[in-house]
């Protein structure tokens, strides 16, 4: 229906100049996810932050070895 | 289930024109503090856009204040849209047209180094242009990252 698609693209354009946190600059989204998991859910999440983080300063490491 | 990585790797391999920046580019830099959204600044075309589309296709993208909004982006929205906050089936992206401190992907492109991942190149904004995004955005968390960037700087000169 090109009324609901109109809708939502002015749905989109706020969504896309506004700001996702609160007030207090806290992703509250984030939080809202984080709390919909388990505590395992949460700790196998943390893990994988983790481990893409590590991969990723191995890389930054690696390039700085081979700027060196 | 959260695979970061995996997310990175459909950038990287759909040849998605973007820089990452925010907490994991502090990571890689070797801040210890933890982060969960993957933020990357790209350019904002209708091209690349829909190289973002295409890339997270089959993981349901929706948008993230907006869940029940999946993404299907139009040519018309393309042009008009200046940040995407995406949530998939393996976490969240939130993909920016600029950065606060630096400017637009132009800017962030120029201030980013290069690094290799196991799955392909990836550019990763430099710890100079960090600090000053860091300083611009001023959170409590922003100003504990640019402290330990600082420290990092003073440990590798």
């Amino acid at each position: 229906m090109p009324g609901e698609r109109d809708n939502e693209e002015m749905v989109l354009q706020e969504t896309s100049t506004a700001q996702v946190a609160d007030a207090e600059d806290i992703d509250l989204l984030l939080l809202k996810d984080s709390l919909a998991k388990t505590p395992w859910e949460r700790m196998q999440a943390n893990d994988d932050a983790l481990n893409f983080g590590e991969s990723l300063r191995a890389a930054m490491q690696k390039s700085h070895a081979k700027l060196k | 289930m959260q695979n970061l990585s995996e997310l990175m790797r459909r950038l990287v391999l759909s040849r998605v024109e973007f820089v990452l920046v925010g907490g994991f580019a502090a990571v890689a830099h070797g801040v210890t503090l933890v982060t969960r959204d993957v933020d990357i600044c790209c350019r904002f075309s209708e091209a690349n856009l829909m190289l973002i589309q295409q890339a997270f296709a089959e993981l349901h993208p929706v948008h993230r204040s907006r869940p029940d909004l999946p993404l299907q982006l139009t040519p018309e929205q393309c042009s008009r849209l200046k940040n995407l906050y995406l949530k998939t089936d393996l976490g969240v992206v939130d993909c920016l047209g600029e950065v606060l401190g630096i400017g637009n992907y132009e800017e962030v492109l120029i201030n980013s180094v290069e690094v290799e991942l196991p799955y392909g190149k990836c550019r990763i904004l430099d710890i100079d242009a960090l600090v000053r995004a860091k300083e611009a955005m001023n959170r409590n968390h922003d100003k504990i990252t640019v402290m330990l960037l600082k420290k990092i700087k003073e440990q590798q000169t």
